[in-house]
């Protein structure tokens, strides 16, 4: 027995139709690999903001935000407004992606090459993908949980309905690229967008302001709202916050491929100053939901600080606290909606990462190794086939991978955590390449190294939290990079840059 | 703690209001954008249908 009614199912097939169907139109584009990656660099301001804010709102950023809000209350709205804050600062300073888009890249590894050697690229390539997918893969099982609690799919069919989603993503993004993204991306902003804010006004009509600041303040006092108060924050977790933000918005490759796609560096910019807007949103409306969950359903006991939530006489765990609240107040009709715009926003992320990811095996794993062993380099066509295959093999680990690893802690730190074993080392290395000299290869690797290492070890064997762990991992890509370009010398890869 | 509430109820609203109103501005003119990167994809590529 579903929570659905006919109107809410018409309007859920009628989305994933013409989504599908628009997205097949990109095929007739592509007849080259930068078309394929880049969508031939045609991107202008609005649809490049409407692909930009569609890649980085999933239903996994709903989900995660939803958590935070829940657990920490309006303390949690502090990741938000530094993420929104950085990537004004970046779009209207042009930090990276001014040079990044002059480049004419269509990776973010492809710069290591271009910068330090062909083998850097090769090892920056690997971790940005096993780094990327290991992201990724907790997207499909936590967009799953929250499909079947708003609509009330029996939780047997989940492994199936999150399959049938991802070949349907797959279909379009293998075949027509990032232009069949770009085009899926504008109608899926739309139609999250309006989700979004019709799941915002139903939150606080049903919590209410008033009782929502009251259930925040008495459950958790000055922690809930003061960010440096709060014991899971501080202001080691807003300086982690705001290093990794920037490493995000500049290196994080689906983001950049946006810039990469734009039609020159002053369009990137603007993409990135106004999208820093909808970041604001983008983090803090979902809290904001989650706030609402803990005021209408957090009666349990108490976990960590916060009431766990009970729904129906059910105890749940706090992330799918705010999926539930939505099964409860929105009503026939609403509900289909919201859950196509869920939908879409799910299929806008995942549609973007398959092809990010799959982007940096082909060109920058497969590709450089075949140089190194000293193969012919392949033609467009043949590099658009590697592409697709990489897509493939990207969608099975996902499949396997994505629904059956539960992550530990809460969502947000996990990803965070995953993102950096890369993030550090490369925006180090991008940063230091990009604007000061003395960088070498020496200290391109030593950076990528020891920001991996320093990502890796703390957090998953010696526990520590994350935010110590995110200010280790950029320390000791930083210390890294400085000692191996002093010890390395200048190299000829050096003087070229 | 008065400071922090009053701090985030006008961060939430500088960003519910902006995200509604950028959502609508790419709505409207997103289309014309679409329609301008297909007919310069078909003209430096005369084989795209």
């Amino acid at each position: 027995m579903t929570h659905f009614t006919g109107v809410d199912w018409v309007i859920v097939i009628a989305y994933l139709a013409a989504s599908v169907t628009a997205g097949l139109v990109g095929k007739r584009f592509i007849g080259s690999v930068e078309r394929y990656l880049v969508a031939g660099r045609e991107l202008s301001l609005y649809v490049g903001i409407a692909t930009l804010a569609a890649t980085e709102i999933g239903t996994i950023t709903y989900m995660y935000n939803g958590e935070l809000g829940y657990k920490y209350g309006f303390a949690s709205f502090a990741a938000a407004l530094i993420s929104g804050a950085v990537m004004i600062v970046v779009g209207r300073t042009g930090f990276v992606i001014d040079r990044f888009r002059q480049l004419k890249l269509m990776t973010v590894p492809e710069y290591f090459e271009r910068r330090y050697s062909r083998g850097l690229r090769l090892v920056t390539g690997v971790l940005v993908a096993l780094g990327g997918i290991l992201n990724m893969g907790v997207f499909l099982r936590i967009e799953g949980e929250f499909l079947t609690i708003v609509s009330g799919i029996p939780v047997r069919y989940l492994v199936v309905t999150m399959t049938v989603i991802l070949l349907l993503e797959l279909v379009y993004t293998v075949v027509g690229g990032m232009v069949s993204v770009v085009i899926t991306d504008f109608i899926q902003y739309v139609l999250l967008s309006v989700a979004t804010i019709l799941v915002t006004a139903y939150a606080v009509y049903y919590a209410g302001w008033g009782h929502i600041v009251q259930k925040v303040n008495a459950t958790m006092g000055l922690a809930g709202f003061s960010p440096i108060a709060s014991p899971n924050f501080g202001l080691t977790f807003l300086l982690w916050q705001t290093l990794l933000w920037f490493s995000i918005h500049t290196c994080w490759q689906t983001t950049a491929m946006r810039v990469f796609s734009t039609r020159d560096p002053q369009t990137a910019g603007r993409v990135m100053t106004w999208t820093g807007f909808i970041f604001l949103g983008r983090g803090m409306l979902p809290m904001l939901w989650g706030i609402a969950a803990l005021t209408l359903f957090g009666a349990g006991p108490m976990v960590n600080g916060a009431p766990l939530p009970v729904v129906n006489g059910q105890t749940l765990a706090p992330i799918d606290a705010m999926p539930a609240m939505l099964a409860q107040i929105l009503g026939p009709g609403v509900k289909g909606l919201v859950v196509a715009g869920m939908l879409a926003a799910t299929m806008s992320v995942n549609s973007s990462y398959l092809l990010g990811w799959s982007a940096v095996i082909s060109q920058d794993v497969f590709l450089p190794m075949r140089q190194l062993m000293g193969k012919p380099p392949l033609g467009s066509k043949a590099q658009i086939l590697v592409n697709r295959i990489a897509n493939l093999f990207v969608s099975l680990f996902l499949m396997f991978w994505g629904l059956y690893y539960t992550p530990p802690g809460a969502v947000y730190l996990y990803l965070n955590i995953t993102g950096t074993i890369f993030l550090a080392g490369a925006f180090v290395s991008v940063v230091a390449g990009l604007y000061w000299r003395r960088a070498n290869v020496v200290g391109g690797y030593a950076a990528m190294l020891m920001g991996a290492v320093g990502a890796v070890v703390p957090f998953f064997f010696l526990h520590w939290s994350e935010n110590i762990t995110g200010m280790i991992s950029f320390g000791l890509a930083a210390v890294g990079l400085v000692i191996g370009s002093l010890a390395g010398g200048r190299s000829p890869a050096t003087e070229a840059a | 703690m008065i400071f922090w509430l009053s701090f985030w109820t006008v961060a939430l609203l500088v960003a519910g209001v902006s995200f509604a109103c950028i959502t609508a501005v790419v709505t409207v003119r997103g289309v014309s954008d679409l329609r301008e990167m297909f007919q310069r994809l078909r003209r430096e590529d005369p084989g795209a249908s």
